[in-house]
Protein backbone atom coordinates (compact mmCIF):
# COMPACT_ATOMS: atom_id res chain seq x y z
CA UNK A 1 0.00 0.00 0.00
CA UNK A 2 1.70 3.10 -1.21
CA UNK A 3 -1.15 5.66 -0.83
CA UNK A 4 -0.24 9.31 -0.97
CA UNK A 5 0.23 10.68 2.48
CA UNK A 6 -2.12 13.59 3.05
CA UNK A 7 0.74 15.81 4.30
CA UNK A 8 3.95 14.69 3.81
CA UNK A 9 7.33 16.87 5.41
CA UNK A 10 10.84 15.82 3.43
CA UNK A 11 13.72 17.34 5.70
CA UNK A 12 11.66 20.29 6.03
CA UNK A 13 14.39 22.70 7.99
CA UNK A 14 13.07 26.65 9.45
CA UNK A 15 15.69 29.21 10.10
CA UNK A 16 15.26 32.34 11.96
CA UNK A 17 18.23 34.22 10.97
CA UNK A 18 21.54 31.87 12.38
CA UNK A 19 19.12 30.05 14.61
CA UNK A 20 17.54 26.82 13.36
CA UNK A 21 14.13 26.43 14.67
CA UNK A 22 13.21 23.08 12.57
CA UNK A 23 15.99 20.74 11.75
CA UNK A 24 15.39 18.47 8.72
CA UNK A 25 12.34 16.57 9.92
CA UNK A 26 10.52 14.43 7.79
CA UNK A 27 6.78 13.06 8.82
CA UNK A 28 4.40 11.38 6.60
CA UNK A 29 0.51 11.88 8.23
CA UNK A 30 -1.78 10.10 6.37
CA UNK A 31 -5.33 11.23 5.52
CA UNK A 32 -8.25 10.26 8.48
CA UNK A 33 -4.91 10.14 11.11
CA UNK A 34 -4.78 11.85 14.33
CA UNK A 35 -1.13 13.13 14.74
CA UNK A 36 0.20 14.73 17.81
CA UNK A 37 3.13 17.06 18.10
CA UNK A 38 4.38 17.36 21.38
CA UNK A 39 7.62 18.07 23.29
CA UNK A 40 8.93 21.12 25.43
CA UNK A 41 8.67 25.18 24.31
CA UNK A 42 10.64 26.06 21.77
CA UNK A 43 11.18 22.72 20.29
CA UNK A 44 9.83 23.83 16.79
CA UNK A 45 6.16 21.54 17.17
CA UNK A 46 4.72 25.29 16.61
CA UNK A 47 6.73 25.81 13.65
CA UNK A 48 6.44 23.03 12.24
CA UNK A 49 2.58 22.99 12.18
CA UNK A 50 2.55 26.88 10.91
CA UNK A 51 4.76 25.95 8.15
CA UNK A 52 1.69 23.49 6.97
CA UNK A 53 -0.94 26.16 6.21
CA UNK A 54 2.51 28.45 4.86
CA UNK A 55 2.10 31.04 7.81
CA UNK A 56 5.92 30.03 7.79
CA UNK A 57 7.63 29.81 5.05
CA UNK A 58 10.19 27.13 4.90
CA UNK A 59 13.71 27.79 4.66
CA UNK A 60 14.24 24.04 3.51
CA UNK A 61 12.95 20.32 2.20
CA UNK A 62 9.28 20.12 0.85
CA UNK A 63 6.20 19.97 2.26
CA UNK A 64 3.49 18.27 0.38
CA UNK A 65 -0.53 18.11 0.29
CA UNK A 66 -2.06 15.54 -1.59
CA UNK A 67 1.15 15.05 -3.33
CA UNK A 68 1.59 18.71 -4.47
CA UNK A 69 4.38 21.28 -2.54
CA UNK A 70 2.12 23.36 -0.64
CA UNK A 71 5.04 26.05 -2.31
CA UNK A 72 2.70 26.02 -5.79
CA UNK A 73 -0.25 26.25 -4.14
CA UNK A 74 -1.41 30.10 -3.55
CA UNK A 75 -1.17 30.86 0.43
CA UNK A 76 -4.92 32.44 0.68
CA UNK A 77 -6.71 29.16 -0.98
CA UNK A 78 -3.93 26.61 0.69
CA UNK A 79 -4.92 28.41 4.28
CA UNK A 80 -8.65 28.45 3.35
CA UNK A 81 -9.00 24.76 2.31
CA UNK A 82 -6.88 23.88 6.07
CA UNK A 83 -8.91 24.33 9.30
CA UNK A 84 -7.13 26.04 11.73
CA UNK A 85 -7.58 26.30 15.75
CA UNK A 86 -5.25 28.34 18.34
CA UNK A 87 -5.48 28.46 21.83
CA UNK A 88 -6.20 32.47 22.45
CA UNK A 89 -9.21 31.38 19.55
CA UNK A 90 -9.05 34.74 17.96
CA UNK A 91 -12.67 34.78 17.47
CA UNK A 92 -13.25 38.58 15.86
CA UNK A 93 -14.66 40.37 18.54
CA UNK A 94 -16.90 42.72 16.44
CA UNK A 95 -18.55 39.60 14.80
CA UNK A 96 -21.22 37.38 16.17
CA UNK A 97 -20.82 33.68 16.96
CA UNK A 98 -22.36 32.66 13.94
CA UNK A 99 -20.47 35.17 11.73
CA UNK A 100 -17.32 33.99 12.51
CA UNK A 101 -17.82 30.40 12.68
CA UNK A 102 -19.45 31.77 8.72
CA UNK A 103 -16.00 33.00 8.22
CA UNK A 104 -14.52 30.58 5.79
CA UNK A 105 -17.94 29.51 3.84
CA UNK A 106 -17.81 33.54 3.29
CA UNK A 107 -14.15 33.94 1.78
CA UNK A 108 -15.03 30.69 -0.54
CA UNK A 109 -18.41 32.50 -1.35
CA UNK A 110 -20.27 29.97 -0.69
CA UNK A 111 -24.27 30.83 -0.75
CA UNK A 112 -26.14 32.24 1.90
CA UNK A 113 -28.77 29.24 2.53
CA UNK A 114 -25.58 26.93 2.54
CA UNK A 115 -23.40 28.38 4.26
CA UNK A 116 -26.61 29.18 7.48
CA UNK A 117 -27.44 25.61 7.31
CA UNK A 118 -23.62 24.98 7.65
CA UNK A 119 -23.04 27.28 10.55
CA UNK A 120 -25.97 25.77 12.51
CA UNK A 121 -25.16 21.68 11.85
CA UNK A 122 -21.60 22.40 12.91
CA UNK A 123 -23.21 24.28 16.47
CA UNK A 124 -24.73 21.48 16.94
CA UNK A 125 -21.94 19.20 16.08
CA UNK A 126 -20.20 21.04 18.94
CA UNK A 127 -22.80 21.22 21.16
CA UNK A 128 -23.76 25.34 21.07
CA UNK A 129 -27.58 25.39 20.67
CA UNK A 130 -27.92 27.85 17.98
CA UNK A 131 -30.74 29.59 19.14
CA UNK A 132 -28.98 30.20 22.56
CA UNK A 133 -25.78 31.37 20.58
CA UNK A 134 -25.62 32.38 16.90
CA UNK A 135 -26.37 35.90 17.69
CA UNK A 136 -23.65 36.39 20.91
CA UNK A 137 -20.59 38.19 20.52
CA UNK A 138 -17.26 36.30 21.88
CA UNK A 139 -16.90 38.36 25.23
CA UNK A 140 -20.33 37.27 26.12
CA UNK A 141 -19.01 33.25 26.02
CA UNK A 142 -17.27 31.13 28.85
CA UNK A 143 -13.22 29.86 27.82
CA UNK A 144 -14.93 26.67 27.04
CA UNK A 145 -17.84 28.04 24.49
CA UNK A 146 -15.28 30.39 22.76
CA UNK A 147 -13.20 27.50 22.43
CA UNK A 148 -15.80 25.68 20.74
CA UNK A 149 -16.47 28.27 18.40
CA UNK A 150 -13.14 28.18 17.53
CA UNK A 151 -13.26 24.37 16.46
CA UNK A 152 -16.43 25.02 14.27
CA UNK A 153 -14.94 28.05 12.83
CA UNK A 154 -11.97 25.90 11.49
CA UNK A 155 -14.54 22.91 10.18
CA UNK A 156 -17.04 25.59 8.56
CA UNK A 157 -15.62 24.74 5.57
CA UNK A 158 -15.48 21.24 5.41
CA UNK A 159 -11.52 20.82 5.23
CA UNK A 160 -9.27 18.09 4.90
CA UNK A 161 -7.01 18.94 6.87
CA UNK A 162 -6.97 20.36 10.54
CA UNK A 163 -4.45 21.95 12.13
CA UNK A 164 -4.68 22.79 16.24
CA UNK A 165 -2.20 25.13 18.06
CA UNK A 166 -2.80 24.14 21.84
CA UNK A 167 -6.28 24.91 21.31
CA UNK A 168 -7.25 23.59 25.01
CA UNK A 169 -4.24 25.54 26.65
CA UNK A 170 -5.75 28.16 28.09
CA UNK A 171 -8.64 26.13 29.77
CA UNK A 172 -9.14 24.67 33.08
CA UNK A 173 -8.75 21.05 33.64
CA UNK A 174 -12.62 19.98 34.04
CA UNK A 175 -13.44 22.21 30.73
CA UNK A 176 -10.25 20.92 29.17
CA UNK A 177 -10.86 17.14 29.41
CA UNK A 178 -14.43 17.12 28.40
CA UNK A 179 -13.56 19.55 25.03
CA UNK A 180 -10.31 16.55 24.38
CA UNK A 181 -13.07 13.69 24.69
CA UNK A 182 -15.75 15.60 22.74
CA UNK A 183 -12.60 16.32 20.00
CA UNK A 184 -12.27 12.68 20.25
CA UNK A 185 -15.77 11.80 19.68
CA UNK A 186 -15.78 13.75 17.08
CA UNK A 187 -12.74 12.34 15.39
CA UNK A 188 -14.42 9.42 15.02
CA UNK A 189 -17.35 10.74 12.85
CA UNK A 190 -15.66 13.21 10.77
CA UNK A 191 -12.27 11.64 10.08
CA UNK A 192 -9.92 14.83 9.31
CA UNK A 193 -6.15 14.57 9.30
CA UNK A 194 -5.80 16.64 12.23
CA UNK A 195 -1.97 17.86 13.27
CA UNK A 196 -2.21 18.75 16.63
CA UNK A 197 -0.04 20.65 18.77
CA UNK A 198 0.36 20.88 22.84
CA UNK A 199 2.86 20.18 25.63
CA UNK A 200 0.61 18.50 27.92
CA UNK A 201 1.27 14.60 27.80
CA UNK A 202 -1.77 13.72 29.33
CA UNK A 203 -3.57 15.14 26.40
CA UNK A 204 -1.19 13.97 23.90
CA UNK A 205 -1.45 10.22 24.72
CA UNK A 206 -5.46 10.81 24.80
CA UNK A 207 -5.68 11.97 21.70
CA UNK A 208 -3.44 10.82 19.59
CA UNK A 209 -3.21 8.11 16.48
CA UNK A 210 0.75 8.96 16.42
CA UNK A 211 2.64 11.00 18.78
CA UNK A 212 5.87 12.64 17.84
CA UNK A 213 8.14 13.84 19.92
CA UNK A 214 10.01 16.72 18.85
CA UNK A 215 13.10 18.11 21.02
CA UNK A 216 15.64 21.25 19.73
CA UNK A 217 13.63 20.89 16.21
CA UNK A 218 14.49 17.36 15.37
CA UNK A 219 11.74 14.36 16.00
CA UNK A 220 13.32 12.55 18.77
CA UNK A 221 10.57 9.51 18.47
CA UNK A 222 7.28 9.02 16.99
CA UNK A 223 4.90 6.27 17.02
CA UNK A 224 1.24 5.15 18.68
CA UNK A 225 1.03 6.38 22.36
CA UNK A 226 1.49 2.67 23.02
CA UNK A 227 4.74 2.26 21.38
CA UNK A 228 5.72 5.03 22.88
CA UNK A 229 4.94 4.24 26.21
CA UNK A 230 6.34 0.73 25.77
CA UNK A 231 9.64 1.69 24.38
CA UNK A 232 10.82 5.00 25.03
CA UNK A 233 13.95 5.98 22.68
CA UNK A 234 15.68 7.51 25.34
CA UNK A 235 16.01 9.34 28.64
CA UNK A 236 14.34 12.67 27.08
CA UNK A 237 11.21 10.46 25.89
CA UNK A 238 11.09 8.96 28.97
CA UNK A 239 10.88 12.16 31.13
CA UNK A 240 8.33 13.60 28.62
CA UNK A 241 6.08 10.62 29.19
CA UNK A 242 5.93 11.29 32.95
CA UNK A 243 9.53 9.12 33.86
CA UNK A 244 8.61 6.79 36.75
CA UNK A 245 4.71 7.47 36.13
CA UNK A 246 4.57 6.16 32.98
CA UNK A 247 2.88 2.92 34.61
CA UNK A 248 0.02 5.08 35.37
CA UNK A 249 0.02 6.44 31.94
CA UNK A 250 -0.07 3.45 30.14
CA UNK A 251 -3.14 2.00 32.30
CA UNK A 252 -4.89 5.18 31.69
CA UNK A 253 -5.14 3.79 28.17
CA UNK A 254 -6.45 0.85 28.38
CA UNK A 255 -9.93 -0.17 28.97
CA UNK A 256 -10.95 -2.46 31.84
CA UNK A 257 -12.76 -4.25 29.21
CA UNK A 258 -9.47 -5.89 27.70
CA UNK A 259 -8.31 -7.46 31.11
CA UNK A 260 -11.66 -8.05 32.58
CA UNK A 261 -12.89 -11.85 33.30
CA UNK A 262 -16.14 -12.62 32.16
CA UNK A 263 -17.50 -14.25 35.24
CA UNK A 264 -19.45 -13.20 37.96
CA UNK A 265 -17.43 -13.93 40.68
CA UNK A 266 -20.20 -13.04 43.22
CA UNK A 267 -18.33 -9.86 44.11
CA UNK A 268 -20.01 -7.10 45.95
CA UNK A 269 -21.65 -4.58 43.21
CA UNK A 270 -19.91 -1.36 45.09
CA UNK A 271 -16.95 -0.54 44.51
CA UNK A 272 -17.28 -1.61 40.70
CA UNK A 273 -15.76 -0.11 37.62
CA UNK A 274 -17.43 0.33 34.01
CA UNK A 275 -15.79 -1.95 30.90
CA UNK A 276 -15.17 1.58 29.27
CA UNK A 277 -13.05 3.18 32.07
CA UNK A 278 -9.81 2.73 32.45
CA UNK A 279 -7.27 1.25 34.60
CA UNK A 280 -5.76 3.83 35.84
CA UNK A 281 -9.17 5.12 37.41
CA UNK A 282 -9.67 1.06 38.02
CA UNK A 283 -6.13 1.10 40.29
CA UNK A 284 -7.10 3.88 42.14
CA UNK A 285 -10.41 2.64 42.95
CA UNK A 286 -8.56 -0.77 44.33
CA UNK A 287 -6.15 1.44 46.46
CA UNK A 288 -8.85 3.54 47.93
CA UNK A 289 -10.68 0.65 48.67
CA UNK A 290 -7.78 -1.71 49.65
CA UNK A 291 -9.40 -4.55 47.37
CA UNK A 292 -7.62 -6.48 44.81
CA UNK A 293 -10.73 -7.34 42.77
CA UNK A 294 -13.43 -5.28 41.34
CA UNK A 295 -16.93 -5.87 40.22
CA UNK A 296 -17.61 -4.96 36.17
CA UNK A 297 -21.03 -3.22 36.27
CA UNK A 298 -22.35 -1.74 32.76
CA UNK A 299 -23.88 1.04 31.64
CA UNK A 300 -27.63 -0.75 32.42
CA UNK A 301 -26.04 -1.89 35.94
CA UNK A 302 -25.37 -5.05 35.22
CA UNK A 303 -22.27 -7.11 36.55
CA UNK A 304 -20.72 -8.03 33.64
CA UNK A 305 -17.33 -9.27 34.49
CA UNK A 306 -14.90 -9.16 37.37
CA UNK A 307 -11.26 -7.51 37.90
CA UNK A 308 -8.27 -8.47 39.20
CA UNK A 309 -5.16 -6.92 40.85
CA UNK A 310 -2.72 -9.85 39.55
CA UNK A 311 -4.19 -9.85 35.90
CA UNK A 312 -2.84 -6.26 35.83
CA UNK A 313 0.54 -7.24 37.29
CA UNK A 314 0.33 -10.50 34.89
CA UNK A 315 -0.15 -8.44 31.71
CA UNK A 316 2.08 -5.83 32.89
CA UNK A 317 0.38 -2.83 32.00
CA UNK B 1 -45.08 51.37 24.97
CA UNK B 2 -43.44 52.74 28.11
CA UNK B 3 -40.87 50.39 28.38
CA UNK B 4 -39.56 50.77 24.84
CA UNK B 5 -39.57 54.70 24.57
CA UNK B 6 -36.17 54.98 27.30
CA UNK B 7 -34.60 53.71 24.77
CA UNK B 8 -35.55 54.85 21.51
CA UNK B 9 -35.37 58.64 23.44
CA UNK B 10 -31.57 57.96 23.90
CA UNK B 11 -31.19 56.35 20.74
CA UNK B 12 -32.52 59.71 19.20
CA UNK B 13 -31.25 61.19 21.46
CA UNK B 14 -28.10 61.24 20.23
CA UNK B 15 -28.70 62.89 17.39
CA UNK B 16 -30.90 65.28 18.86
CA UNK B 17 -28.07 67.09 21.08
CA UNK B 18 -25.92 67.80 17.48
CA UNK B 19 -29.50 69.24 16.18
CA UNK B 20 -29.46 71.59 19.13
CA UNK B 21 -26.59 72.80 19.50
CA UNK B 22 -26.66 73.69 15.49
CA UNK B 23 -29.74 75.62 15.87
CA UNK B 24 -27.97 77.27 19.17
CA UNK B 25 -25.57 78.50 16.84
CA UNK B 26 -27.78 80.03 14.05
CA UNK B 27 -29.95 81.31 16.80
CA UNK B 28 -26.61 82.87 18.10
CA UNK B 29 -25.47 84.41 14.43
CA UNK B 30 -29.26 85.91 13.97
CA UNK B 31 -29.49 87.27 17.46
CA UNK B 32 -25.56 88.98 17.60
CA UNK B 33 -26.09 92.05 15.20
CA UNK B 34 -29.25 92.90 16.88
CA UNK B 35 -27.92 92.10 20.53
CA UNK B 36 -26.06 96.02 21.04
CA UNK B 37 -27.63 96.42 24.14
CA UNK B 38 -26.50 93.10 25.56
CA UNK B 39 -23.20 94.04 24.84
CA UNK B 40 -22.90 97.14 25.72
CA UNK B 41 -22.26 97.07 29.43
CA UNK B 42 -19.13 95.28 28.35
CA UNK B 43 -17.67 98.08 26.72
CA UNK B 44 -19.76 101.30 27.26
CA UNK B 45 -16.78 103.93 25.92
CA UNK B 46 -16.54 101.94 22.33
CA UNK B 47 -18.20 103.61 19.52
CA UNK B 48 -19.16 99.88 18.33
CA UNK B 49 -20.25 97.02 20.39
CA UNK B 50 -20.78 94.71 17.72
CA UNK B 51 -18.13 93.33 15.60
CA UNK B 52 -18.50 95.78 12.46
CA UNK B 53 -16.16 94.32 10.13
CA UNK B 54 -17.62 91.53 9.18
CA UNK B 55 -20.44 89.49 8.83
CA UNK B 56 -20.83 86.40 11.30
CA UNK B 57 -22.05 84.06 9.59
CA UNK B 58 -19.24 84.97 6.39
CA UNK B 59 -16.78 84.53 9.22
CA UNK B 60 -18.35 81.62 10.75
CA UNK B 61 -18.06 79.80 7.33
CA UNK B 62 -14.67 80.98 6.64
CA UNK B 63 -13.40 79.35 9.62
CA UNK B 64 -15.13 76.07 9.36
CA UNK B 65 -14.02 75.96 5.46
CA UNK B 66 -10.30 76.55 7.14
CA UNK B 67 -10.92 73.71 9.81
CA UNK B 68 -12.66 71.61 6.85
CA UNK B 69 -9.69 71.40 4.75
CA UNK B 70 -7.38 71.11 7.13
CA UNK B 71 -9.09 68.10 9.22
CA UNK B 72 -9.82 66.57 5.87
CA UNK B 73 -5.89 66.79 5.07
CA UNK B 74 -4.78 65.64 8.48
CA UNK B 75 -7.19 62.80 8.78
CA UNK B 76 -6.17 61.43 5.12
CA UNK B 77 -2.56 62.00 6.22
CA UNK B 78 -3.19 60.67 9.52
CA UNK B 79 -4.80 57.52 8.74
CA UNK B 80 -2.98 57.14 6.01
CA UNK B 81 -0.01 56.89 7.72
CA UNK B 82 -1.10 55.06 10.56
CA UNK B 83 -2.06 52.29 8.22
CA UNK B 84 1.14 52.40 6.31
CA UNK B 85 3.37 51.64 9.24
CA UNK B 86 1.35 49.14 10.33
CA UNK B 87 1.90 47.12 6.98
CA UNK B 88 5.07 44.58 7.00
CA UNK B 89 6.14 46.79 4.33
CA UNK B 90 6.10 50.21 6.50
CA UNK B 91 6.93 48.35 9.48
CA UNK B 92 10.51 49.99 9.92
CA UNK B 93 8.70 53.38 10.11
CA UNK B 94 6.69 52.86 13.15
CA UNK B 95 8.95 53.98 16.07
CA UNK B 96 9.62 56.98 13.98
CA UNK B 97 6.00 57.52 13.73
CA UNK B 98 4.93 56.85 17.40
CA UNK B 99 7.75 59.68 18.26
CA UNK B 100 6.58 62.16 16.51
CA UNK B 101 2.95 61.62 17.42
CA UNK B 102 4.15 61.66 21.18
CA UNK B 103 6.28 64.50 20.55
CA UNK B 104 4.07 66.82 18.74
CA UNK B 105 1.38 66.75 21.54
CA UNK B 106 4.01 68.82 23.60
CA UNK B 107 4.06 71.37 20.84
CA UNK B 108 1.73 74.37 21.73
CA UNK B 109 -0.40 75.27 18.34
CA UNK B 110 1.03 79.04 18.51
CA UNK B 111 4.52 77.76 18.30
CA UNK B 112 3.61 76.03 14.87
CA UNK B 113 1.94 78.86 13.29
CA UNK B 114 4.48 80.91 14.27
CA UNK B 115 6.80 78.69 12.57
CA UNK B 116 4.83 78.55 9.66
CA UNK B 117 4.66 82.44 8.96
CA UNK B 118 8.36 82.99 7.82
CA UNK B 119 7.82 80.47 5.07
CA UNK B 120 4.60 80.55 3.91
CA UNK B 121 3.81 84.52 4.51
CA UNK B 122 0.50 85.58 5.62
CA UNK B 123 -3.03 84.50 5.39
CA UNK B 124 -5.20 80.92 4.71
CA UNK B 125 -2.44 78.88 3.60
CA UNK B 126 -0.17 78.92 6.90
CA UNK B 127 -2.97 78.55 8.62
CA UNK B 128 -4.37 75.41 6.87
CA UNK B 129 -0.60 74.45 7.20
CA UNK B 130 -0.20 74.84 10.76
CA UNK B 131 -3.93 72.98 11.17
CA UNK B 132 -2.71 69.77 9.42
CA UNK B 133 0.37 69.69 11.23
CA UNK B 134 -1.19 69.88 14.54
CA UNK B 135 -4.73 68.08 14.19
CA UNK B 136 -1.80 65.36 12.16
CA UNK B 137 -0.50 63.76 15.50
CA UNK B 138 -3.95 62.92 17.57
CA UNK B 139 -5.19 61.64 14.57
CA UNK B 140 -2.08 59.43 14.16
CA UNK B 141 -1.65 58.59 17.68
CA UNK B 142 -4.40 57.46 17.64
CA UNK B 143 -4.37 55.67 14.59
CA UNK B 144 -1.97 53.65 15.57
CA UNK B 145 -3.38 52.78 19.53
CA UNK B 146 -6.38 51.72 17.65
CA UNK B 147 -4.81 49.38 15.17
CA UNK B 148 -1.42 48.05 17.82
CA UNK B 149 -4.48 47.27 20.06
CA UNK B 150 -5.71 44.52 18.17
CA UNK B 151 -5.01 41.08 19.97
CA UNK B 152 -2.60 39.38 17.55
CA UNK B 153 -4.63 36.21 18.09
CA UNK B 154 -7.39 37.94 15.79
CA UNK B 155 -4.70 38.91 12.97
CA UNK B 156 -3.16 35.33 13.31
CA UNK B 157 -6.82 33.49 13.11
CA UNK B 158 -7.66 35.54 10.07
CA UNK B 159 -4.69 34.65 8.72
CA UNK B 160 -4.33 31.50 8.88
CA UNK B 161 -7.91 31.46 7.65
CA UNK B 162 -7.04 32.93 3.86
CA UNK B 163 -7.92 36.32 4.37
CA UNK B 164 -6.20 38.60 1.94
CA UNK B 165 -4.12 41.36 3.04
CA UNK B 166 -7.20 43.87 2.43
CA UNK B 167 -10.16 41.66 4.16
CA UNK B 168 -7.73 41.81 7.16
CA UNK B 169 -7.67 45.59 6.86
CA UNK B 170 -11.31 46.20 5.65
CA UNK B 171 -13.26 43.56 7.29
CA UNK B 172 -11.30 43.32 10.27
CA UNK B 173 -8.79 46.18 11.35
CA UNK B 174 -10.95 49.40 10.17
CA UNK B 175 -13.80 48.33 12.05
CA UNK B 176 -12.03 47.21 15.24
CA UNK B 177 -9.67 50.40 15.20
CA UNK B 178 -12.58 52.79 14.59
CA UNK B 179 -13.91 53.63 17.95
CA UNK B 180 -9.91 55.14 18.73
CA UNK B 181 -9.68 56.53 15.41
CA UNK B 182 -12.73 58.34 15.43
CA UNK B 183 -12.02 59.37 19.30
CA UNK B 184 -8.32 60.93 17.71
CA UNK B 185 -10.27 62.86 14.98
CA UNK B 186 -12.78 63.97 17.45
CA UNK B 187 -10.32 65.38 19.21
CA UNK B 188 -8.06 66.70 16.62
CA UNK B 189 -11.33 68.35 15.06
CA UNK B 190 -12.20 70.16 18.38
CA UNK B 191 -8.87 70.92 19.07
CA UNK B 192 -8.71 72.38 15.35
CA UNK B 193 -11.90 74.73 15.87
CA UNK B 194 -10.30 76.71 18.44
CA UNK B 195 -6.29 76.51 17.02
CA UNK B 196 -7.97 78.08 13.10
CA UNK B 197 -8.93 81.62 15.26
CA UNK B 198 -5.50 81.81 16.03
CA UNK B 199 -5.11 82.10 11.92
CA UNK B 200 -6.61 85.51 12.37
CA UNK B 201 -3.08 87.06 13.86
CA UNK B 202 -1.59 85.68 11.01
CA UNK B 203 -3.99 87.51 8.47
CA UNK B 204 -6.80 84.14 7.90
CA UNK B 205 -10.23 85.20 7.75
CA UNK B 206 -11.68 83.55 11.24
CA UNK B 207 -14.02 83.60 14.02
CA UNK B 208 -10.72 84.92 15.75
CA UNK B 209 -10.62 88.29 13.96
CA UNK B 210 -13.37 89.62 16.67
CA UNK B 211 -11.01 88.09 19.35
CA UNK B 212 -7.95 89.83 18.12
CA UNK B 213 -9.59 93.23 17.25
CA UNK B 214 -10.92 93.25 21.14
CA UNK B 215 -7.94 92.77 22.45
CA UNK B 216 -5.64 95.33 20.02
CA UNK B 217 -8.62 97.82 20.54
CA UNK B 218 -9.72 97.03 24.03
CA UNK B 219 -13.16 96.07 23.52
CA UNK B 220 -14.41 93.01 25.50
CA UNK B 221 -17.45 93.30 23.89
CA UNK B 222 -15.81 91.88 20.66
CA UNK B 223 -14.28 89.01 22.14
CA UNK B 224 -17.21 87.74 23.96
CA UNK B 225 -19.04 87.71 20.36
CA UNK B 226 -15.77 85.55 18.82
CA UNK B 227 -15.28 83.20 22.33
CA UNK B 228 -19.16 82.82 21.92
CA UNK B 229 -19.60 81.35 18.51
CA UNK B 230 -16.46 79.35 18.80
CA UNK B 231 -17.60 77.83 21.98
CA UNK B 232 -20.62 76.92 20.40
CA UNK B 233 -19.18 75.60 17.15
CA UNK B 234 -16.79 73.54 18.67
CA UNK B 235 -19.40 72.07 21.03
CA UNK B 236 -21.99 71.81 17.96
CA UNK B 237 -19.46 69.50 15.88
CA UNK B 238 -17.91 67.66 19.61
CA UNK B 239 -21.32 66.82 19.85
CA UNK B 240 -21.67 65.53 16.14
CA UNK B 241 -18.64 63.20 16.63
CA UNK B 242 -20.59 61.89 19.94
CA UNK B 243 -23.28 60.71 17.68
CA UNK B 244 -21.85 59.19 14.93
CA UNK B 245 -19.08 57.25 17.14
CA UNK B 246 -20.30 53.54 17.20
CA UNK B 247 -20.89 51.78 20.29
CA UNK B 248 -20.74 47.79 20.40
CA UNK B 249 -22.94 46.08 22.87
Amino acid sequence: MSETPRIALKAVTKRFGAETAVDAISLDIAAGEFCVLVGTSGCGKSTTLRMINRLIEHSDGEIHIDGQPIREIDPQRLRRRIGYAIQSTGLFPHWTVARNIALVPGLLKWSRARTRERVEELMDLLGLAPSEFADKYPAQLSGGQAQRVGVARALAADPEILLMDEPFGALDPITRESLQEELRRLQGRIRKTIVFVTHDMDEALKLADRLVVMRAGRIVQQGSPDELLAAPADDFVTSLLGGRDRGLKRAALTPVARLMRRVDAGLPVEPAVAPDEDLRLALSVMLWHRVECLAVVDGRGRVCGSLHLSDLMRAGI
Amino acid sequence: MIAGLAPSLSRYGRGLVPLLWGAGLVGLLTWLPRAEAWFRWLAPEAREVIYPRDDFAVLLLNHLALVGVASGLAILLGVGAALAVTRPWGRDFLPLASQLAAMGQTFPPVAVLALAVPSLGFGALPTVVALVLYGLLPILRNGLAGIEGIDPAVREAARGMGMSPGQILWRLELPLAAPVMLAGIRTSVTVGIATAAIGSTIGAKTLGDPIIAGIVNGNSAYILQGALLIGVLALTLDSLFEAVTPRRG
